[in-house]
């Protein structure tokens, strides 16, 4: 093979070795969110702790996102601590979240997501959640909320003066990833 | 001045309306047990070896450890079914068994190398792809405190809420007779009131008494978790119980002296005058203390 055929090949020979290429994406911050209802209270406990990676291969990525139970803080440290007692914390105390997507996902400006999660010793699945995704430069920024239930995660409700709290817990996400290759 | 000492009916209500109410706190306690042993794959006992106790039901889970004979009791559990599970140095065994209510169960388990039913912690989610390359729990930069299962903590955890709900349960209970006794109060301390007012106060002050002092014993002996530092409206509802503990102390006594002086025939005086603000404010303390967990500020 001559010179200039070879030349002439680069091109395509890079573009494939780009494409066979891992990526990877990094969570560089996260806020999750749940809330939760009662006759006489509206709660919501934040966390700042989760991490995060995402791995792009064939054209599909799969991510990852875990939080510590512990870290969640709705201001009073009586309701945590009971939070993590019927969530069952401290025996499972990583909240997990996994879903794959496609490596085009990125360049649109909504997605829906298939998740799987993993909380209280239980497994969930929620399909089609919407999230928004904005770009910022190289990195995306994804929000949405995880329409979660406690029967999800049989997680007895808990009461405050005998009343239980709703079943609905929605959580919402907002998260930016960084691209690292 | 004489002790006119109150009717015989007195410390026969009182005596009553505890007999009464003690059964019914602790009518709902679960009272199943779960007894057994856990043995080597030689057959000999183990001694201190985790057991842990799993409703299935209700996630509810307990742990215990087997004595120097290799024994171990569970009491105190709701009916339902569970999962049994013992481990030491390596060594796993898992059992279910279906608890009937108020019955007393063995499950003996024999310790092999099999695998233990793992918790998130060790055994990630199942995996939305067969892909070798997506994440794992460990890339993610977690410490080991942070990912690994603290069964001891879970179950302190479980003592704490338990005892803290019957906590939450007898103050509300406790604010009926509260009330009852603030509203005969009128009638017991002016001048025309008749013996049995004052009885009837006190009678219902000696519930309330009772009651706030049993439901004060469940939140001072719930285990604290540690780490965990007092934050939020919690504080306001500790730094309450400075005030209406002690009034709740002060308050019978004040009133004993009181009710002697009333039956005496004389007009309430000294000490025992602070009777009645010392029981407003105790009360006043004692309401604010359950609205600072009810409501948000």
């Amino acid at each position: 093979m001559n010179k200039p055929k070879l030349i002439a090949l680069l091109p395509f020979v890079l573009c494939t070795l780009a494409l066979a290429a891992d990526t990877q994406w990094v969570l560089q911050q996260c806020t999750l969110t749940y809330h939760v209802s009662h006759p006489l209270h509206q709660t919501d406990g934040i966390s700042h702790a989760a991490r995060g990676k995402g791995i792009c291969h064939a054209g599909q990525c799969d991510f990852l996102i875990a939080v510590p139970v512990k870290s969640f803080d709705s201001g009073d440290s009586n309701r945590d601590l009971h939070m993590v007692q019927v969530t069952r914390g401290a025996e499972f105390p990583m909240v997990t979240v996994r879903t794959r997507l496609l490596e085009s996902a990125g360049n649109d400006a909504s997605i829906q997501a298939d998740l799987e999660i993993q909380f209280a010793g239980q497994t969930a699945h929620y399909q089609h959640v919407p999230f928004q995704l904005t770009k910022q430069g190289a990195d995306v920024r994804l929000s949405g909320t995880i329409p979660a239930t406690l029967t999800d995660f049989k997680i007895e409700p808990p009461t405050l003066l005998t009343l239980p709290v709703k079943n609905e817990i929605p959580v919402r996400i907002e998260m930016t990833w960084h691209p690292t290759q | 001045m004489k002790w006119k000492a109150p009717s015989r009916a007195l410390p026969a209500a009182i005596l009553v309306v505890s007999l009464v109410i003690t059964p019914l706190l602790y009518a709902q306690q679960p009272d199943a047990t779960l007894t057994g042993t856990v043995t080597s794959p030689s057959g000999g006992r183990i001694a201190n070896s985790v057991v842990s106790v799993k409703n299935l039901n209700t996630g509810a889970a307990s742990t215990t450890q087997t004595d120097s004979d290799g024994r171990f009791v569970v009491p105190n559990l709701a009916s339902g079914d569970y999962e049994v599970s013992a481990s030491t140095d390596g060594l796993n065994a898992v059992s279910r068994v279906t608890l009937a209510a108020h019955a007393t169960q063995t499950v003996n388990l024999t310790l092999t190398t099999q695998s233990q039913p793992q918790t998130p912690a060790g055994n990630l989610p199942n995996a939305p792809s067969s892909s070798k390359t997506e994440p794992s729990l460990s890339d993610l930069g977690f410490t080991p405190e942070q990912t690994q299962a603290n069964v001891k903590e879970q179950a302190l955890l479980d003592k704490r809420t338990r005892m803290l709900k019957i906590h939450q349960k007898l103050g509300l209970i406790t604010a009926a007779p509260l009330i009852a006794t603030i509203v005969t109060s009128l009638g017991a301390g002016g001048k025309h009131t008749s013996n049995t007012d004052r009885t009837v106060h006190m009678v219902l002050g000696a519930v309330s008494s009772d009651l706030y002092f049993t439901s004060a014993y469940f939140a001072i002996r719930a285990p604290s978790i540690k780490g965990t530092s007092t934050r939020g409206p919690i504080r306001v509802h500790k730094a309450l119980a400075w005030i209406h503990g002690p009034g709740m102390i002060l308050t019978p006594i004040l009133g004993a002296l009181a009710y002697q002086q009333k039956n005496n025939g004389e007009k309430v005086h000294g000490i025992a005058a602070a009777h009645g603000p010392v029981a407003i404010v105790t009360a006043g303390a004692f309401g604010a203390a359950l609205l600072s967990v009810s409501l948000k500020f």
